[in-house]
Protein backbone atom coordinates (compact mmCIF):
# COMPACT_ATOMS: atom_id res chain seq x y z
CA UNK A 1 0.00 0.00 0.00
CA UNK A 2 2.73 2.03 0.52
CA UNK A 3 4.58 1.82 -2.70
CA UNK A 4 1.16 3.04 -4.71
CA UNK A 5 1.74 5.88 -5.38
CA UNK A 6 -1.23 7.47 -4.09
CA UNK A 7 -0.87 10.25 -1.60
CA UNK A 8 -1.54 8.76 1.75
CA UNK A 9 -3.34 11.30 4.14
CA UNK A 10 -4.22 10.16 7.94
CA UNK A 11 -7.54 11.89 9.11
CA UNK A 12 -7.79 12.62 12.96
CA UNK A 13 -11.20 13.19 14.00
CA UNK A 14 -12.93 12.06 16.63
CA UNK A 15 -16.46 12.81 15.29
CA UNK A 16 -17.61 9.38 13.16
CA UNK A 17 -19.81 11.32 10.60
CA UNK A 18 -17.03 13.59 9.69
CA UNK A 19 -14.45 11.25 9.11
CA UNK A 20 -16.35 8.94 7.43
CA UNK A 21 -17.31 12.12 5.03
CA UNK A 22 -13.40 13.73 5.02
CA UNK A 23 -12.66 9.75 3.92
CA UNK A 24 -15.20 9.98 1.43
CA UNK A 25 -14.35 12.93 -0.14
CA UNK A 26 -10.86 12.24 -0.21
CA UNK A 27 -10.54 8.96 -1.76
CA UNK A 28 -12.80 10.13 -4.27
CA UNK A 29 -9.97 12.76 -5.19
CA UNK A 30 -7.41 9.80 -5.45
CA UNK A 31 -5.57 10.02 -2.22
CA UNK A 32 -5.15 6.91 0.10
CA UNK A 33 -6.83 7.85 3.30
CA UNK A 34 -6.68 6.80 7.41
CA UNK A 35 -8.83 8.16 10.07
CA UNK A 36 -7.97 7.77 14.26
CA UNK A 37 -10.51 8.78 16.22
CA UNK A 38 -8.12 9.86 18.82
CA UNK A 39 -5.01 11.67 19.34
CA UNK A 40 -3.07 8.85 20.95
CA UNK A 41 -4.15 5.97 18.16
CA UNK A 42 -3.77 9.28 15.65
CA UNK A 43 0.49 9.20 17.07
CA UNK A 44 0.18 5.50 15.94
CA UNK A 45 -1.07 5.58 12.85
CA UNK A 46 1.74 8.28 11.92
CA UNK A 47 4.44 6.49 12.82
CA UNK A 48 3.54 3.19 11.25
CA UNK A 49 1.74 4.72 8.37
CA UNK A 50 4.14 7.58 7.74
CA UNK A 51 1.13 10.07 5.65
CA UNK A 52 2.29 12.98 3.50
CA UNK A 53 -0.39 14.87 4.82
CA UNK A 54 -2.27 14.83 8.50
CA UNK A 55 -5.96 16.40 8.55
CA UNK A 56 -6.20 17.16 12.27
CA UNK A 57 -8.82 18.28 15.05
CA UNK A 58 -8.21 20.00 17.54
CA UNK A 59 -10.88 19.06 20.27
CA UNK A 60 -10.12 15.44 20.78
CA UNK A 61 -11.39 13.24 23.85
CA UNK A 62 -7.87 12.64 26.36
CA UNK A 63 -5.19 14.46 24.17
CA UNK A 64 -5.79 17.59 22.36
CA UNK A 65 -4.97 18.18 19.09
CA UNK A 66 -2.22 20.98 19.62
CA UNK A 67 -0.67 18.73 21.81
CA UNK A 68 -0.27 15.75 19.33
CA UNK A 69 0.81 18.50 16.89
CA UNK A 70 3.72 19.37 18.96
CA UNK A 71 4.25 15.73 19.18
CA UNK A 72 4.48 15.46 15.93
CA UNK A 73 6.41 18.48 14.71
CA UNK A 74 9.50 17.44 17.22
CA UNK A 75 10.27 14.78 14.75
CA UNK A 76 9.00 15.95 11.30
CA UNK A 77 8.94 19.50 10.99
CA UNK A 78 8.12 19.26 7.41
CA UNK A 79 4.93 17.21 7.02
CA UNK A 80 1.93 19.01 6.28
CA UNK A 81 -0.89 19.66 8.66
CA UNK A 82 -3.77 21.05 8.09
CA UNK A 83 -6.17 21.82 11.56
CA UNK A 84 -10.49 22.09 10.87
CA UNK A 85 -11.53 23.27 14.17
CA UNK A 86 -14.65 24.71 15.54
CA UNK A 87 -12.33 26.64 17.39
CA UNK A 88 -12.51 29.76 15.09
CA UNK A 89 -11.70 32.76 17.21
CA UNK A 90 -8.31 34.43 15.88
CA UNK A 91 -6.40 33.90 19.01
CA UNK A 92 -7.44 29.99 18.91
CA UNK A 93 -5.97 30.33 15.33
CA UNK A 94 -3.15 32.20 16.54
CA UNK A 95 -2.31 29.18 18.74
CA UNK A 96 -2.51 26.20 15.91
CA UNK A 97 0.38 28.76 13.66
CA UNK A 98 2.77 28.93 16.48
CA UNK A 99 2.92 25.27 17.22
CA UNK A 100 3.24 25.36 13.09
CA UNK A 101 0.26 24.23 11.59
CA UNK A 102 0.36 24.98 8.08
CA UNK A 103 -3.24 25.69 7.50
CA UNK A 104 -6.80 26.29 9.57
CA UNK A 105 -9.69 25.80 8.43
CA UNK A 106 -12.86 26.67 11.36
CA UNK A 107 -15.88 24.46 11.22
CA UNK A 108 -18.11 24.32 9.14
CA UNK A 109 -15.75 24.33 6.02
CA UNK A 110 -16.56 24.52 2.52
CA UNK A 111 -16.32 21.09 0.82
CA UNK A 112 -14.31 22.09 -2.40
CA UNK A 113 -12.23 24.84 -0.25
CA UNK A 114 -10.85 22.11 1.91
CA UNK A 115 -10.21 19.65 -0.95
CA UNK A 116 -8.11 22.52 -2.86
CA UNK A 117 -5.97 23.28 0.26
CA UNK A 118 -5.13 19.20 0.68
CA UNK A 119 -3.98 19.69 -2.89
CA UNK A 120 -2.07 22.42 -2.65
CA UNK A 121 -0.78 21.71 0.66
CA UNK A 122 0.19 18.36 -0.67
CA UNK A 123 2.08 20.20 -3.93
CA UNK A 124 4.11 22.11 -2.13
CA UNK A 125 5.25 19.31 -0.06
CA UNK A 126 6.77 17.50 -2.80
CA UNK A 127 8.60 20.71 -3.64
CA UNK A 128 9.90 20.56 -0.02
CA UNK A 129 11.00 17.14 -0.02
CA UNK A 130 12.95 18.14 -3.20
CA UNK A 131 14.63 20.93 -1.11
CA UNK A 132 15.68 18.34 1.55
CA UNK A 133 17.96 17.23 -0.83
CA UNK A 134 19.73 20.43 -0.89
CA UNK A 135 20.00 20.71 2.64
CA UNK A 136 18.21 23.47 3.58
CA UNK A 137 14.45 24.48 4.78
CA UNK A 138 14.36 23.18 8.21
CA UNK A 139 14.27 25.56 11.31
CA UNK A 140 16.26 23.51 13.19
CA UNK A 141 19.25 23.40 10.99
CA UNK A 142 22.66 24.77 12.03
CA UNK A 143 23.58 25.33 14.82
CA UNK A 144 21.71 26.84 18.41
CA UNK A 145 23.67 28.88 20.61
CA UNK A 146 22.70 29.67 24.50
CA UNK A 147 25.32 30.85 26.46
CA UNK A 148 28.66 29.33 25.62
CA UNK A 149 26.75 26.44 24.36
CA UNK A 150 26.33 25.27 20.84
CA UNK A 151 24.30 22.54 19.44
CA UNK A 152 24.09 21.31 16.24
CA UNK A 153 20.85 19.68 15.74
CA UNK A 154 21.89 18.12 12.28
CA UNK A 155 25.06 16.26 13.69
CA UNK A 156 23.07 15.54 16.69
CA UNK A 157 26.16 17.13 18.83
CA UNK A 158 26.95 19.83 21.17
CA UNK A 159 29.75 21.83 22.48
CA UNK A 160 29.39 22.80 26.55
CA UNK A 161 30.59 23.11 29.74
CA UNK A 162 32.27 19.54 29.39
CA UNK A 163 33.63 19.73 26.34
CA UNK A 164 31.93 17.82 22.77
CA UNK A 165 29.44 15.20 23.44
CA UNK A 166 26.40 13.29 21.44
CA UNK A 167 23.47 13.74 21.95
CA UNK A 168 20.88 10.94 21.54
CA UNK A 169 17.79 11.35 20.06
CA UNK A 170 15.62 11.31 23.01
CA UNK A 171 18.14 13.68 24.68
CA UNK A 172 17.42 16.32 21.09
CA UNK A 173 13.86 15.64 21.17
CA UNK A 174 13.83 17.23 24.69
CA UNK A 175 16.26 19.80 23.75
CA UNK A 176 13.66 20.81 20.66
CA UNK A 177 10.98 20.82 23.26
CA UNK A 178 12.40 23.38 25.19
CA UNK A 179 13.64 25.17 22.63
CA UNK A 180 10.19 25.69 20.78
CA UNK A 181 9.04 27.17 24.04
CA UNK A 182 11.84 29.20 25.38
CA UNK A 183 10.49 31.16 27.87
CA UNK A 184 7.30 29.50 28.81
CA UNK A 185 6.89 26.78 31.66
CA UNK A 186 6.50 23.39 30.95
CA UNK A 187 4.77 21.22 33.56
CA UNK A 188 6.63 17.30 33.62
CA UNK A 189 3.33 15.78 32.21
CA UNK A 190 3.44 18.20 29.13
CA UNK A 191 6.81 16.94 28.82
CA UNK A 192 6.53 13.65 29.16
CA UNK A 193 3.07 13.33 26.50
CA UNK A 194 4.70 15.54 24.34
CA UNK A 195 8.29 14.64 24.40
CA UNK A 196 7.81 10.83 25.06
CA UNK A 197 4.93 10.38 22.92
CA UNK A 198 2.11 9.58 25.55
CA UNK A 199 4.15 5.84 25.37
CA UNK A 200 2.85 5.47 29.21
CA UNK A 201 6.05 3.54 29.87
CA UNK A 202 8.17 6.40 31.02
CA UNK A 203 7.79 8.38 34.43
CA UNK A 204 8.19 11.83 35.60
CA UNK A 205 11.48 10.96 37.22
CA UNK A 206 13.22 10.10 34.20
CA UNK A 207 11.87 13.72 32.69
CA UNK A 208 13.85 15.25 36.02
CA UNK A 209 16.85 12.49 35.16
CA UNK A 210 16.98 14.48 31.95
CA UNK A 211 17.28 17.94 33.53
CA UNK A 212 19.97 16.67 35.71
CA UNK A 213 21.76 15.28 32.44
CA UNK A 214 20.90 18.94 30.39
CA UNK A 215 22.34 20.83 34.00
CA UNK A 216 25.71 18.83 33.93
CA UNK A 217 26.38 19.59 30.26
CA UNK A 218 25.05 22.86 29.86
CA UNK A 219 24.88 25.15 33.01
CA UNK A 220 28.06 27.11 34.13
CA UNK A 221 27.01 25.69 37.92
CA UNK A 222 24.43 22.62 38.14
CA UNK A 223 23.49 23.37 41.29
CA UNK A 224 22.66 27.02 40.16
CA UNK A 225 20.87 26.74 36.50
CA UNK A 226 20.56 29.65 34.41
CA UNK A 227 19.30 28.24 31.49
CA UNK A 228 17.03 25.11 32.63
CA UNK A 229 15.42 26.11 35.60
CA UNK A 230 12.81 24.76 37.56
CA UNK A 231 9.40 26.21 38.82
CA UNK A 232 8.04 24.71 42.13
CA UNK A 233 4.37 23.12 41.70
CA UNK A 234 4.21 23.64 37.87
CA UNK A 235 7.65 21.82 36.24
CA UNK A 236 10.39 23.74 33.94
CA UNK A 237 11.46 26.23 32.34
CA UNK A 238 13.86 27.15 29.85
CA UNK A 239 15.54 30.97 29.33
CA UNK A 240 18.28 32.87 27.48
CA UNK A 241 19.14 36.14 26.70
CA UNK B 1 -10.90 37.07 33.34
CA UNK B 2 -7.85 34.77 32.88
CA UNK B 3 -5.86 33.52 35.58
CA UNK B 4 -3.60 36.69 36.24
CA UNK B 5 -6.52 38.81 37.19
CA UNK B 6 -7.32 36.23 39.69
CA UNK B 7 -5.48 37.31 42.15
CA UNK B 8 -6.44 40.57 42.41
CA UNK B 9 -9.89 40.29 44.43
CA UNK B 10 -7.41 38.22 46.92
CA UNK B 11 -4.87 40.67 47.76
CA UNK B 12 -7.62 43.36 47.88
CA UNK B 13 -9.54 41.53 50.39
CA UNK B 14 -6.39 40.56 52.79
CA UNK B 15 -5.16 44.06 52.18
CA UNK B 16 -8.54 46.23 53.09
CA UNK B 17 -8.80 43.21 55.99
CA UNK B 18 -5.03 44.33 57.24
CA UNK B 19 -5.93 48.16 56.85
CA UNK B 20 -8.89 47.83 59.01
CA UNK B 21 -7.23 46.00 61.71
CA UNK B 22 -4.69 48.28 61.50
CA UNK B 23 -6.90 51.24 61.75
CA UNK B 24 -8.81 49.70 64.89
CA UNK B 25 -5.76 49.14 66.42
CA UNK B 26 -4.13 52.76 65.90
CA UNK B 27 -7.65 54.58 66.79
CA UNK B 28 -7.60 52.32 70.12
CA UNK B 29 -4.25 53.25 70.87
CA UNK B 30 -4.09 57.29 70.32
CA UNK B 31 -7.66 57.27 72.07
CA UNK B 32 -6.26 56.04 74.91
CA UNK B 33 -2.81 58.31 74.41
CA UNK B 34 -5.30 61.54 73.88
CA UNK B 35 -7.09 60.33 76.99
CA UNK B 36 -3.97 59.87 79.25
CA UNK B 37 -2.56 63.17 78.19
CA UNK B 38 -6.47 65.06 78.88
CA UNK B 39 -6.42 63.47 82.25
CA UNK B 40 -2.50 64.60 82.51
CA UNK B 41 -3.92 68.04 81.71
CA UNK B 42 -6.75 67.98 84.21
CA UNK B 43 -4.45 67.03 87.04
CA UNK B 44 -1.94 69.40 86.01
CA UNK B 45 -4.85 72.89 86.07
CA UNK B 46 -6.84 71.02 88.98
CA UNK B 47 -9.76 71.10 86.76
CA UNK B 48 -13.34 69.16 87.44
CA UNK B 49 -12.82 65.93 85.59
CA UNK B 50 -16.76 66.36 84.95
CA UNK B 51 -15.97 69.34 82.61
CA UNK B 52 -13.86 67.77 80.11
CA UNK B 53 -15.71 65.31 78.77
CA UNK B 54 -16.18 62.25 80.61
CA UNK B 55 -15.87 59.12 78.43
CA UNK B 56 -15.59 55.86 79.29
CA UNK B 57 -13.09 53.86 77.01
CA UNK B 58 -14.63 50.41 77.09
CA UNK B 59 -17.56 52.11 75.33
CA UNK B 60 -15.88 53.78 72.75
CA UNK B 61 -13.41 50.89 72.33
CA UNK B 62 -16.80 48.98 71.87
CA UNK B 63 -18.37 51.01 69.37
CA UNK B 64 -15.82 50.86 67.22
CA UNK B 65 -15.62 47.19 67.36
CA UNK B 66 -18.57 46.91 66.34
CA UNK B 67 -18.56 49.30 63.83
CA UNK B 68 -15.22 47.55 62.34
CA UNK B 69 -17.01 44.03 62.79
CA UNK B 70 -19.31 45.88 60.57
CA UNK B 71 -16.99 46.87 57.69
CA UNK B 72 -15.26 43.43 57.78
CA UNK B 73 -18.82 41.65 57.41
CA UNK B 74 -19.13 43.56 54.17
CA UNK B 75 -16.27 43.23 52.81
CA UNK B 76 -16.02 40.07 53.18
CA UNK B 77 -19.42 39.23 51.72
CA UNK B 78 -18.44 41.51 48.67
CA UNK B 79 -15.50 38.96 48.19
CA UNK B 80 -17.31 35.82 48.35
CA UNK B 81 -19.96 36.95 45.94
CA UNK B 82 -17.11 38.08 43.67
CA UNK B 83 -15.71 34.71 43.66
CA UNK B 84 -18.88 33.36 42.77
CA UNK B 85 -19.39 35.45 40.13
CA UNK B 86 -16.04 34.25 38.63
CA UNK B 87 -16.81 30.18 39.52
CA UNK B 88 -19.95 31.04 37.01
CA UNK B 89 -18.14 32.78 34.44
CA UNK B 90 -15.90 29.76 34.25
CA UNK B 91 -18.39 27.41 34.25
CA UNK B 92 -20.50 29.40 31.56
CA UNK B 93 -16.73 29.39 29.59
CA UNK B 94 -16.62 25.60 29.84
CA UNK B 95 -20.07 25.10 28.70
CA UNK B 96 -19.71 27.96 25.30
CA UNK B 97 -16.67 25.91 24.49
CA UNK B 98 -18.48 22.91 24.85
CA UNK B 99 -21.87 24.18 23.33
CA UNK B 100 -19.91 25.41 20.34
CA UNK B 101 -18.28 22.22 19.83
CA UNK B 102 -22.02 20.49 19.93
CA UNK B 103 -23.83 22.58 17.86
CA UNK B 104 -20.97 22.95 15.33
CA UNK B 105 -20.30 19.33 14.86
CA UNK B 106 -23.43 18.19 13.35
CA UNK B 107 -23.84 21.11 11.45
CA UNK B 108 -20.18 20.42 9.62
CA UNK B 109 -21.15 17.16 9.05
CA UNK B 110 -24.53 17.89 7.37
CA UNK B 111 -22.79 20.63 5.03
CA UNK B 112 -19.98 18.15 4.55
CA UNK B 113 -23.01 15.49 3.34
CA UNK B 114 -24.93 17.59 1.23
CA UNK B 115 -21.82 19.16 -0.47
CA UNK B 116 -21.04 15.05 -0.93
CA UNK B 117 -23.68 14.45 -2.77
CA UNK B 118 -24.49 17.48 -4.98
CA UNK B 119 -20.70 16.70 -5.99
CA UNK B 120 -20.56 13.17 -6.61
CA UNK B 121 -22.95 10.60 -8.17
CA UNK B 122 -23.16 7.98 -5.99
CA UNK B 123 -25.18 4.88 -5.41
CA UNK B 124 -28.51 4.29 -3.86
CA UNK B 125 -27.92 2.21 -0.71
CA UNK B 126 -24.29 5.43 -0.41
CA UNK B 127 -27.13 7.35 -0.72
CA UNK B 128 -29.19 6.19 1.93
CA UNK B 129 -26.60 5.43 4.55
CA UNK B 130 -25.09 9.20 4.18
CA UNK B 131 -28.60 10.44 4.69
CA UNK B 132 -29.11 8.20 7.41
CA UNK B 133 -26.21 10.12 9.25
CA UNK B 134 -27.66 13.58 8.16
CA UNK B 135 -30.92 12.43 9.95
CA UNK B 136 -28.92 12.11 13.04
CA UNK B 137 -27.05 15.01 12.97
CA UNK B 138 -29.94 17.10 12.71
CA UNK B 139 -31.66 15.14 15.63
CA UNK B 140 -28.69 15.64 17.21
CA UNK B 141 -28.85 19.63 16.82
CA UNK B 142 -32.57 19.77 17.65
CA UNK B 143 -32.57 18.52 21.18
CA UNK B 144 -29.44 20.98 21.59
CA UNK B 145 -31.39 23.29 20.58
CA UNK B 146 -34.48 22.22 22.41
CA UNK B 147 -32.75 22.24 25.66
CA UNK B 148 -31.35 25.65 25.41
CA UNK B 149 -34.75 26.81 24.80
CA UNK B 150 -35.98 24.98 27.61
CA UNK B 151 -33.80 26.58 29.34
CA UNK B 152 -34.85 29.96 28.14
CA UNK B 153 -38.21 29.57 28.59
CA UNK B 154 -38.25 28.10 32.68
CA UNK B 155 -35.60 31.15 33.18
CA UNK B 156 -38.34 33.53 31.57
CA UNK B 157 -41.21 32.22 33.54
CA UNK B 158 -43.04 31.61 30.29
CA UNK B 159 -43.95 28.27 29.96
CA UNK B 160 -47.19 27.42 28.65
CA UNK B 161 -49.65 24.76 30.33
CA UNK B 162 -51.57 24.94 33.48
CA UNK B 163 -51.18 23.50 37.07
CA UNK B 164 -53.88 20.14 37.22
CA UNK B 165 -54.33 17.84 40.34
CA UNK B 166 -52.77 14.92 38.37
CA UNK B 167 -52.37 11.32 39.14
CA UNK B 168 -48.44 11.25 38.77
CA UNK B 169 -48.30 7.66 38.34
CA UNK B 170 -50.53 7.56 34.65
CA UNK B 171 -48.45 10.87 33.94
CA UNK B 172 -45.40 8.83 34.09
CA UNK B 173 -47.00 5.50 32.58
CA UNK B 174 -48.25 7.76 29.72
CA UNK B 175 -45.25 9.17 29.17
CA UNK B 176 -42.55 5.87 29.12
CA UNK B 177 -45.05 4.41 26.62
CA UNK B 178 -44.91 7.46 24.18
CA UNK B 179 -41.41 7.63 24.62
CA UNK B 180 -40.26 4.62 25.15
CA UNK B 181 -38.53 4.56 21.57
CA UNK B 182 -36.28 7.54 22.44
CA UNK B 183 -34.15 4.75 24.90
CA UNK B 184 -33.79 1.98 22.54
CA UNK B 185 -32.24 -0.81 24.97
CA UNK B 186 -33.00 0.18 27.95
CA UNK B 187 -35.40 -1.46 30.43
CA UNK B 188 -37.89 1.19 31.88
CA UNK B 189 -39.73 -0.48 35.19
CA UNK B 190 -42.53 1.58 37.33
CA UNK B 191 -43.20 0.36 40.59
CA UNK B 192 -46.34 1.51 42.73
CA UNK B 193 -46.07 -1.10 45.81
CA UNK B 194 -48.75 1.07 47.68
CA UNK B 195 -50.84 0.70 44.42
CA UNK B 196 -52.44 3.82 45.24
CA UNK B 197 -52.75 7.06 42.94
CA UNK B 198 -50.48 10.05 43.50
CA UNK B 199 -52.26 13.05 42.81
CA UNK B 200 -50.41 16.34 42.81
CA UNK B 201 -51.16 19.50 41.38
CA UNK B 202 -48.24 19.55 38.27
CA UNK B 203 -48.03 21.48 34.90
CA UNK B 204 -47.48 18.58 32.48
CA UNK B 205 -45.33 20.47 30.27
CA UNK B 206 -42.53 21.20 32.67
CA UNK B 207 -43.25 17.29 34.30
CA UNK B 208 -42.49 15.99 31.40
CA UNK B 209 -39.68 17.44 30.93
CA UNK B 210 -38.53 16.81 34.11
CA UNK B 211 -39.02 12.98 33.34
CA UNK B 212 -37.03 13.15 29.76
CA UNK B 213 -33.87 14.73 31.35
CA UNK B 214 -33.86 12.38 34.19
CA UNK B 215 -34.11 9.08 31.77
CA UNK B 216 -31.87 10.79 28.87
CA UNK B 217 -29.45 11.17 31.01
CA UNK B 218 -30.06 7.75 33.00
CA UNK B 219 -29.42 6.62 29.51
CA UNK B 220 -26.41 8.65 28.51
CA UNK B 221 -24.02 8.08 31.70
CA UNK B 222 -24.62 4.40 31.31
CA UNK B 223 -22.14 1.99 30.27
CA UNK B 224 -23.86 -1.40 31.23
CA UNK B 225 -24.78 -3.83 28.38
CA UNK B 226 -28.33 -3.73 29.47
CA UNK B 227 -29.50 -0.66 31.02
CA UNK B 228 -32.05 -0.08 33.54
CA UNK B 229 -34.23 2.41 35.35
CA UNK B 230 -36.62 1.72 38.13
CA UNK B 231 -39.19 4.59 39.07
CA UNK B 232 -40.77 3.75 42.40
CA UNK B 233 -43.63 5.87 44.17
CA UNK B 234 -43.01 6.23 47.44
CA UNK B 235 -45.51 7.74 49.74
CA UNK B 236 -44.07 9.19 52.93
CA UNK B 237 -45.90 11.09 55.89
CA UNK B 238 -45.23 14.30 54.75
CA UNK B 239 -44.10 14.35 51.46
CA UNK B 240 -44.31 12.12 47.88
CA UNK B 241 -40.85 10.53 47.22
CA UNK B 242 -40.03 9.78 43.13
CA UNK B 243 -37.22 7.73 42.88
CA UNK B 244 -35.40 7.03 39.55
CA UNK B 245 -32.76 4.25 40.17
CA UNK B 246 -30.01 3.45 37.50
CA UNK B 247 -27.53 1.22 36.82
CA UNK B 248 -25.52 3.58 34.99
CA UNK B 249 -21.70 5.02 35.88
CA UNK B 250 -22.73 6.60 39.23
CA UNK B 251 -21.46 9.95 40.93
CA UNK B 252 -18.39 10.66 42.79
CA UNK B 253 -18.98 12.19 46.11
CA UNK B 254 -17.31 15.17 45.18
CA UNK B 255 -19.87 15.74 42.80
CA UNK B 256 -23.00 15.02 44.47
CA UNK B 257 -24.08 18.63 44.82
CA UNK B 258 -22.44 20.19 41.69
CA UNK B 259 -23.77 18.43 39.52
CA UNK B 260 -27.23 20.52 39.59
CA UNK B 261 -25.66 23.74 38.98
CA UNK B 262 -26.42 25.80 36.41
CA UNK B 263 -23.54 24.69 32.91
CA UNK B 264 -21.82 22.45 35.20
CA UNK B 265 -20.30 19.35 33.66
CA UNK B 266 -19.05 16.55 35.11
CA UNK B 267 -15.56 16.26 33.08
CA UNK B 268 -13.83 19.13 30.97
CA UNK B 269 -14.64 20.51 27.59
CA UNK B 270 -10.64 20.88 27.27
CA UNK B 271 -10.14 16.40 26.97
CA UNK B 272 -14.19 15.83 25.75
CA UNK B 273 -15.12 14.20 28.78
CA UNK B 274 -17.75 16.54 29.11
CA UNK B 275 -21.16 14.94 27.62
CA UNK B 276 -24.10 16.57 28.51
CA UNK B 277 -25.19 20.10 28.14
CA UNK B 278 -24.91 20.84 31.45
CA UNK B 279 -28.21 21.92 31.64
CA UNK B 280 -29.84 18.97 32.00
CA UNK B 281 -29.93 18.79 35.57
CA UNK B 282 -29.90 22.40 36.20
CA UNK B 283 -33.62 22.45 34.63
CA UNK B 284 -34.90 19.56 36.13
CA UNK B 285 -34.12 21.12 40.06
CA UNK B 286 -35.72 24.30 38.33
CA UNK B 287 -38.93 22.49 37.56
CA UNK B 288 -38.70 20.42 41.18
CA UNK B 289 -38.91 24.05 42.54
CA UNK B 290 -41.51 25.50 40.07
CA UNK B 291 -43.68 22.14 42.08
CA UNK B 292 -42.55 23.60 45.42
CA UNK B 293 -40.58 20.40 45.63
CA UNK B 294 -36.79 19.43 45.20
CA UNK B 295 -34.35 16.89 43.76
CA UNK B 296 -31.47 14.54 45.57
CA UNK B 297 -29.15 13.03 43.90
CA UNK B 298 -27.20 9.94 45.39
CA UNK B 299 -24.69 7.20 44.76
CA UNK B 300 -22.48 4.96 45.89
CA UNK B 301 -19.80 5.89 43.58
CA UNK B 302 -18.28 5.78 40.51
CA UNK B 303 -19.38 2.60 38.46
CA UNK B 304 -22.09 1.90 40.98
CA UNK B 305 -25.40 3.42 39.46
CA UNK B 306 -27.37 6.61 40.78
CA UNK B 307 -30.67 7.45 42.44
CA UNK B 308 -32.38 10.65 42.05
CA UNK B 309 -35.15 11.16 43.96
CA UNK B 310 -37.99 13.82 43.22
CA UNK B 311 -39.40 14.96 46.51
CA UNK B 312 -42.81 16.80 46.65
CA UNK B 313 -44.48 18.11 50.09
CA UNK B 314 -47.73 17.32 50.82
Amino acid sequence: MKNSGKKRILVIEDDIHIAEGLKLNLSLQGYDVMTAKDGISGLNEWKEWSPHLIVLDIMLPGIDGLSILQNIRLEDEQIPVLIISAKSEAHDRIMGLSFGVDDYLSKPFNLEEFLLRVERLLVRASWSLKEERAGTGKIFSGAYRFGDNIVDFEKSTAICRVGKVTLTEQELKLLKLFIANKGKPLSRRKLLEIGWGYTGAVTTRTVDNFIVRFRKYFEIDPKKPRYFKSLRVVGYIFDHD
Amino acid sequence: MDQSKWFYPIIVFIFSVLALAASLFLFIYWYMEVSTGLEAVVARFNLEPSVVLESRTWVVILVLSLLVGIILLGIFTIFVYNLKTYQLYRLQQNFINNFTHELKTPVTSLKLFLETLSKHELSRAEQLKYIGYMIQDVNRLSDNIGRILDLARIESKSYPGEFVESDLVAVVGIFCETNGHLFPGCEINIHNPAEKSFNYPVNVYLFEMLLMNLLTNAVKYNSSESPRIDITFDLHKQSMNLRFEDNGIGIEKTQIKKIFRKFYQVGQYKDMTAKGSGLGLHLVQNIARIHKGRVVAESKGNGKGSVFTLILPL
